[in-house]
């Protein structure tokens, strides 16, 4: 029989995704000795016409990762949505928007006017030139795709399978994700529920922190800089603002055992729907404040709330963007 | 979307009430377009059988599975359709229920928008069913005992039905009787029968019921648990008198003491110890002992100064001498010569000057020495044969004699001394202290059976070894601090020097000195003036005191120097002197001095001096007397092989401070040995606890738990105290004159050691004792122990804290009056003969202040009465409700006013309220007795004049009738005041978390459905605590409390929703965040598992951990998050 | 992620709905406590105390149930204004919900600032059961600042 055939594809996104993929070592040789890989622009030349040239669900899997920042990446999002049996958002930017969906908190206006004029790197004269999506040239026309006013994730544009959260996602999660793959293709397995959330848990990043936890009572909040944490005391506890407890587990707590709190990559946990408003629910209820000022007190000591409450979930979350 | 989902709608008319302003069917129309509503129908009254019946009908023929009940507040029937359900075999929580009628129909007008919202509502909570789930109803066992909170008529009542049923209750009364208000009441309306005579039987039979127990002065001070299991901690405050009490009252007529009786409303006085009215229950007195006066505290032996100085008020001089020296066997030299540390902690300083305590106990002990000559020796009961040994006869050595020798001990004093007594003998002159004063003193020792022995020198005559195997078993030591110190200038050995102690002592004991004519005396301490005074007794021309401070720094007593300043003593400050001037035969000729000023501070705070460069000069003398400080005589120790007492760097013996007891187990010190010079009272009370130390210590009992006082430091209180509750500030309180002690003149004194204080007369005594503001009300005189026979008074007892377990609680703590003196122009408060409705209750009752006649304050009868209606109720400035009952004993007023005297009687009312059975009838009764009423809110109430000295009242009003402004000439005005909440209600709301309504008063569960339940079960309300009513309605609510109560408590158990958290283990990752959300601690977290859990039983459901749960584990029961957010997405649909 | 589509689509539909300028009636969603603000409505509707329709109410044990993931579903379901309303302090039937509910709104509402969202849509009140007036008086004073403020319109393209 022939191989099942996978797609690999990144949309508005660091690439690091991509360095996972390779991240997994000779791992990568089942994969493709499994495999028929059909499409993975990264690596090997294919044309988008190569895609459009196929059947509806001609592709078995695809791993899409990246935002929807352009018409491009909707265009594939659209196209490889119709050519996959099964698409899986791959990735923090597929999952939740990730970096590129903090630009939500300005809008395509804003953006321009910092990058093409604003932006101290730019040569004068090279200054107010904006892009076209189309511009005339004796050779002809050229068009380049449009930029949107805000970032979305895979699932705000096309119907999603599956996904693979973290920023980027462990390789070691992945390397589980491709051999419960292959397992379930060669055994005829069933599916897991549509809507999955594939390579991580159902518990929180604390689940995974060795640091040992007391009963919260926070007084002040500090950024990293400011103080040296304890080695095995809950983050938290010593008032650094950690995400992990409304973090999805399953990076193995990487970031705190490197004794950085965790910054919410793996983003909302399974019962959670906005991220950023659960962790505000649980840090309002642990702070030591009893009037609405302390409560400014100790909040004015967070830099950039929004930021930090939805680093990785802003284009995910309720709001989308800032208004 | 669940698409199992068969869902029911049933939206109510409510009669019109709900269906007047929204469209009901067209709401039931609305949402049939949910593909899972199966039935959605509208109906007059879903709460009816009828509506029920059709609920249960659909649910089986349809087999639906979620039912939606738009109609009322849930707090109104959401029970009444979950049992619907339930009888339909269908879980009762898979029902909702949509509040349209609180909520939408009666608080709007316009139906469109009216219409619109029932739709989002009911919409609302048909998105949410879809969501809920099966649950199973908690079981709660119920505590058979009941706590009823206020014993007045509705607290008895309810306790009676209670106590009747067999089971247990708690009545908590945190007055000293039960009763409450109705026991204060003369007659009760419309019957006019007599209140006592129908609330005294029950009084008695509460006291009577074994089941009933009885908390009086107790309040509850916190409640935890929940229906059937409440915890409940009480705080009882100390009565002072065991129920050994038979109520005879001998107590109460012997106590000095009077204060304003609350139970009279404060117009008659009671005394400290008394009972709030002849038939109160508990039968037993009470001591009103508010806090120790300051006085007493201060004092190091705990002489109750107060206690004497209220005798001696009372004209009762014997009773006081004889307290003040069962107290204190030195009495008589403390009258003279005590430092008097009463004096300065008594509150009377913070109006104007503090008590003249000392010269008041000098002239109590004077008299008894006049009118009955020496004291009576108290007879000891218990012998001993152990022996004790106490070294020093000064005041700590005598004091810890006597005490020992109370106690049955054979104790031998040894005195180095010719003359017994030790400072007092050698130390104070003659003119402070009568020698023929002190040897009475001394006498009294001896008659107790002290052996004194003199001439015994500890080193020389005796010995501590010989003592201890002369079969002493302990020994006290104190010896004092009877050596000068020296100066430490050059020449200091000089002849013509001489110590103050060594000067006064040879004095005293007669020895004759040669001083010459200028005298100077080096120190600025009590011995420094004493030793100055005598000089000048001995005949010296010029005496002078050099001191190397100013006189704010000097330590001698103010009154002292002052003496000394008028006797002709010279005292020059800020002088040292740096050398001694000697003549050839090296005898002192004069000093080289210094003069000084005063620079920082130094440890003990005062000022240091600092000299003054270039400031010598040369001074003559004949003779100098250093008088700078003394220090303990440790020589004789020396000698005691075996014996080595740890001593300190000023050279004094090293007791424990708590026990006195030194490094050698066998021997306690106390007194100037161990304090370095201090007073007399100080070191008596040294000598006291020294006493009992030894005690404990022969009956090798652990030296702890001691009955004798230490001075705290705290004593002292601010100007913002009261001296007691019923006192004026200090502020308000009038001043007085202190009475100053008689003196003979300067002139006379200096030439002889004649007492120079001659002492108070009775009248100056009695006079200045009055003075006494009776801080804390009970003075502690002990009368009242002295003639107690059954010993029932107990100054010891403490205030007790139980915790007891209850399944149900009464709120029956009633009202308070309103305060009419808020309505300044009716004039209570202000004018005479102004009374509010209690307190003109009091004046009718035989127990009253005028035994039940109605008298205006100048004792004259009334010639016309008016009574006010409605003091601040129906008011818009104070309470806008009515408080029912004040119609009906204002016209009860009226016909005793009448019956009693032959005044006229006026009502101002705004309208009759006669709405009760046999009201109206009294009423018109009271009419045709004569009684004139005038209708119309009085104005205001004057103080009139006609003629000499003949004043009334004139109430103005309008009279609304007749249209016309009148002016009613009365003698004597009732004011009808409001019925409001008891202060205590608030604290206990808080308590209980119980709600308040508008009034104030408590929230009942239904105004009529349920007038006596609260939304907190288990908690039940009765009586004036809900809200103002009479008797009859008082007494049917407390029984419908009770039955309520009773119900449950023979049901044994009751159902509890299931409303709790609950956390699943799956997706906790133990990060702690709710661990300490939880005001119940119902949160565990298993360190094991890291996981937290919620514990069931104390869980209450408030879902506040549900909301922080950051990893979204923990479930709100009930009100889960999928519930809440489909109620979302319905209520916003529409 | 079906509802969460379906959930804009309403929440669009009903803002173009409530835009007309001239009569724009604001959605106000209300979570009250039980004990106290719930019974206050009760307490208002006994009475008859008029109150704002625009407020629609939803019941919680407590205040401090109140999950500021409700407040922004509820703005995102097109409510224009969420009123958060529970017991005095000292007087949480809870002992002390009402404080995390406190801080939890003010968190909340610095939070909406970051987000664009004017915080004066989010009210926390303290209304007890014998309040009635107070909370018809909120009622309405917020459904004037809503209507001063106009639609919440969110931006999601």
């Amino acid at each position: 029989m022939a191989k099942p055939k996978l797609a690999l594809y990144w949309a508005a996104s660091c690439g690091g995704c991509e360095i996972t993929v390779v991240d997994i070592e000779e791992k990568i040789l089942d994969v493709a000795d499994f495999f028929d890989i059909v499409f993975w622009p990264c690596v090997m030349d294919f044309k988008y016409s190569d895609v459009e040239a196929m059947e509806d669900d001609e592709i078995d899997i695809t791993l899409f990762n990246g935002s929807i920042r352009t018409s491009e990446n909707e265009y594939m999002a659209k196209l490889l949505r119709d050519k996959s049996k099964i698409l899986i958002a791959f990735g923090s930017c597929a999952h939740e928007g990730c970096i590129p969906g903090l630009s939500n908190f300005y809008d395509k206006q804003s953006t321009f006017d910092y990058v093409y004029n604003e932006s101290p790197s730019l040569e004068d004269e090279s200054k107010n030139v904006f892009p076209q999506t189309e511009t005339e040239m004796p050779e002809g026309k050229i068009e380049i795709p449009e930029f949107y006013d805000t970032v979305k994730t895979l699932d705000q544009t096309v119907d999603v399978n599956y996904y693979i959260p973290g920023c980027p996602p462990q390789s070691f999660q992945v390397i589980a994700v491709i051999e419960a793959v292959i397992d379930i293709l060669t055994t005829g397995k069933p599916l897991p529920p549509k809507g999955a959330v594939l390579g991580a848990t159902d518990k929180t990043c604390c689940d995974e922190c060795p640091r040992e936890r007391k009963e919260k009572k926070i007084k002040e909040f500090f950024r990293p800089h400011e103080i040296i944490p304890k080695e095995d005391e809950c983050l938290l506890d010593q008032g650094i603002l950690c995400l992990g407890p409304a973090t999805r587990g399953g990076c193995s707590a990487l970031c705190v055992q490197a004794n950085i709190p965790c910054r919410g990559c793996y983003g909302a946990p399974a019962n959670v729907k906005d991220q950023g408003a659960k962790m505000v629910s649980a840090l309002s209820s642990v702070i030591d404040a009893s009037t609405p000022e302390e409560v400014r007190k100790i909040m004015d000591k967070i830099a950039d709330p929004l930021g930090t409450f939805y680093r990785f979930s802003l284009a995910a979350s309720t709001f989308r963007r800032v208004q | 979307m669940n698409n199992d989902r068969k869902i029911g709608v049933y939206v109510c008319h409510c009669g019109v009430n709900i269906s007047q302003t929204v469209r009901v069917d067209e709401v039931a129309e609305a949402l049939k377009s949910n593909p899972n509503v199966v039935v959605s129908k509208s109906y007059k009254f879903m709460c009816s059988d009828p509506g029920q019946k059709m609920i249960q009908d659909d649910i089986k023929a349809q087999g639906l599975n979620r039912i939606v009940v738009a109609a009322c507040s849930p707090h109104m029937h959401e029970l009444t359709f979950r049992d619907a359900c339930e009888r339909a075999g269908l879980n009762r929580y898979l029902f909702q229920m949509s509040n349209i009628r609180e909520h939408c129909a009666w608080v709007h007008e316009d139906i469109d928008k009216a219409t619109l919202k029932a739709h989002a509502l009911v919409n609302a909570a048909v998105h949410r069913v879809e969501h809920q789930e099966e649950l199973s109803t908690m079981k709660a066992k119920i505590h058979p005992d009941t706590l009823i909170v206020g014993s007045g008529i509705a607290g008895i009542q309810a306790a009676l039905e209670i106590a009747e049923s067999g089971n247990n209750v708690y009545l908590v009364e945190k007055e000293s009787t039960i009763g409450g208000q109705m026991a204060k009441f003369d007659k009760t309306f419309p019957t006019l029968d007599c209140s006592a005579c129908i609330l005294t039987p029950k009084m008695v039979s509460v006291s009577h019921k074994k089941n009933i127990k009885m908390m009086t002065m107790s309040e509850v001070e916190d409640v935890s648990g929940y229906i059937g299991n409440f915890k409940a901690k009480i705080r009882t405050r100390a009565r002072f008198v065991t129920d050994k009490c038979t109520s005879c009252g001998e107590c109460s007529d012997v106590c000095p003491v009077n204060v304003p009786n609350w139970f009279d409303e404060f117009t008659q006085d009671r005394h400290s110890i008394h009972k709030a009215f002849p038939q109160a229950v508990p039968n037993t007195y009470v001591i009103d002992r508010q806090e120790k006066p300051p006085c007493i505290e201060a004092c190091p032996i705990r002489q109750e100064a107060a206690g004497y100085v209220a005798l001696i008020r009372e004209g009762r001089f014997h009773e006081a001498a004889q307290l003040i020296h069962q107290r204190n066997p030195l009495a008589v030299v403390c009258g003279r010569v005590c430092y008097h540390p009463c004096e300065s902690e008594c509150n009377r300083g913070h109006v104007d000057k503090p008590l003249a305590i000392q010269q008041l106990k000098r002239f109590a002990l004077d008299w008894e020495i006049e009118h009955n000559g020496k004291f009576e020796v108290p007879k000891i009961e218990t012998k001993r044969y152990e022996k004790v040994a106490v070294i020093g006869s000064g005041p700590s050595g005598l004091t810890c004699a006597h005490d020992l020798a109370m106690k049955g001990y054979k104790v031998t004093v040894y005195e180095q001394h010719s003359i017994p007594g030790g400072m007092l003998a050698i130390g104070i002159p003659e003119y402070r202290l009568p020698k023929k004063l002190l040897a009475m003193e001394i006498n009294y020792f001896k008659a107790m059976g002290i052996d004194i022995r003199t001439n015994m020198k500890l080193g020389y005559d005796i010995t501590i070894n010989g003592l201890f195997q002369s079969g002493f078993i302990a020994i006290f030591l104190a010896v004092g601090a009877q050596d000068s110190l020296k100066i430490g200038i050059p020449g200091e050995s000089a002849k013509g020097i001489i110590g103050g102690v060594d000067f006064l002592r040879k004095v005293n004991i007669g020895i004759q000195q040669e001083l010459g004519k200028s005298v100077a005396v080096i120190g600025g301490g009590n011995t420094a003036i004493d030793a100055a005074r005598t000089a000048l007794r001995m005949g010296s021309k010029k005496v002078t005191i050099l001191y190397r401070r100013t006189k704010n720094e000097m330590p001698a007593s103010p009154e002292e120097i002052a003496d000394a300043e008028a006797e002709g003593v010279n005292i020059s400050f800020l002088t040292a002197p740096t050398e001694v001037l000697v003549d050839d035969n090296s005898k002192v000729k004069g000093l080289k001095c210094i003069r000084m000023k005063l620079g920082e501070p130094d440890s003990s705070g005062r000022r240091r001096p600092v000299p003054v460069t270039s400031s010598e000069h040369d001074l003559e003398f004949s003779t100098v007397i250093v008088a700078v400080s003394q220090a303990p005589n440790l020589v004789g120790l020396n000698g005691d092989s075996g014996v080595n007492l740890k001593t300190t760097k000023w050279n004094t013996i090293q007791a424990n401070p708590e026990t006195l007891q030194t490094n050698d187990e066998r021997i306690f010190a106390g007194g100037d040995l161990v304090l370095g010079p201090s007073t007399i009272i100080a070191s008596m009370g040294q000598g006291r606890r020294a006493a009992e130390s030894i005690d404990k210590y022969i009956n090798n009992q652990p030296l702890e738990n001691y009955s004798t006082h230490i001075v705290k430091s705290d004593v002292l209180r601010g100007e913002s105290f009261r001296p007691h509750t019923y006192a004026p500030t200090y502020k308000e309180t009038p001043k007085k004159e202190r009475e100053e002690v008689p003196k003979i003149d300067a002139k006379g004194r200096v030439i002889n050691f004649e007492e120079v204080e001659i002492g108070f007369t009775e009248e100056q005594a009695v006079n200045e004792a009055s003075r006494c503001l009776n801080c804390g009300v009970c003075v502690e005189c002990h009368e009242c122990e002295r003639v107690c026979e059954p010993n029932a008074i107990d100054y010891n007892m403490q205030d007790k804290v139980t915790e007891v377990d209850v399944g149900q609680i009464i709120v029956a703590t009633g009202y308070d009056l309103f305060d009419a003196s808020k309505l300044v122009p009716f004039g209570y408060g202000r004018l005479k003969n102004v009374y509010n409705s209690l307190e003109f209750e009091r004046i009718l009752s035989s127990t009253g202040p005028t035994g039940g006649r109605v008298l205006l304050e100048n004792g004259q009868e009334p010639r016309a009465v008016g009574i006010i209606h409605c003091v601040g109720s129906r008011d818009s400035n104070f309470h806008k409700y009515c408080s029912r009952v004040c119609c009906m004993y204002s016209m009860k007023f009226a016909h005793l006013v009448k019956d009693r005297t032959k005044a006229e009687v006026y009502q101002f009312y705004i309208d009759i309220r006669a709405y009760g059975k046999g009201y109206e009838e009294f009423y018109s009764r009271i009419l045709d007795e004569g009684v004139n009423v005038i209708r119309g809110k009085v104005a205001e109430v004057v103080e009139r004049k006609a003629g000499e000295g003949d004043k009334f009242l004139a109430v103005k009003c309008e009279d609304t009738l007749i249209g016309k402004f009148r002016e009613i000439p009365v003698d004597m005005v009732i004011l009808c005041n409001a019925l409001q909440p008891n202060k205590a209600t608030d604290k206990l709301a808080k308590i209980l978390s119980l709600s308040k309504s508008p009034d104030g008063f408590l929230l009942e569960k239904h105004p009529k459905l349920d007038p006596f339940s609260t939304v907190s079960d288990g908690i039940y309300l009765a009586g004036c605590a809900q809200g103002p009513k009479d008797i009859p309605d008082t007494v049917s609510q407390a029984s419908g409390a009770a039955a309520r109560a009773l119900s449950i408590i023979s049901k044994g158990e009751v159902d509890i929703d299931p409303i709790r958290a609950f956390i699943d283990e799956n997706y906790c990752a133990g990060c702690r965040i709710c661990n300490n959300l939880c005001p119940y601690g119902a949160i565990d977290f298993l360190d094991e598992e890291k996981l937290s859990v919620v514990n069931e039983a104390l869980c209450k459901g408030c879902g506040t951990c549900v909301a922080a749960c950051p990893a979204g584990a923990i479930t709100g029961m009930g009100f889960s998050d999928a519930q809440i957010y489909a109620e979302l997405e319905g209520i916003l649909e529409v | 992620m079906e509802t969460e589509k379906k959930a804009i689509e309403k929440e669009q539909s009903t803002t173009r709905k409530s835009t007309s300028p001239e009569k724009f009636e604001p959605k106000i969603v209300a979570f009250m406590c039980n004990w106290c603000s719930y019974s206050g409505a009760d307490l208002a509707g006994v009475s008859r105390v008029q109150s704002s329709p625009n407020v629609r109410i939803i019941r919680t044990m407590c205040s401090g149930r109140v999950d500021p993931s409700f407040i922004v579903r509820a703005f995102q379901l097109g409510a224009d204004g969420v009123l958060v309303a529970g017991c005095h302090f000292g007087d949480c039937h809870y002992i002390e919900g009402n404080f995390k509910t406190m801080r939890r709104v003010k968190m909340m509402k610095m939070v909406l600032d970051h987000f664009g969202i004017d915080e004066k849509r989010l009210r926390l009140e303290w209304i007890s059961a014998s309040e009635a007036e107070k909370y018809a008086q909120v009622s309405f004073e917020f459904t004037e600042t809503l209507k001063e403020l106009g639609p919440l319109k969110l931006r999601n393209n």
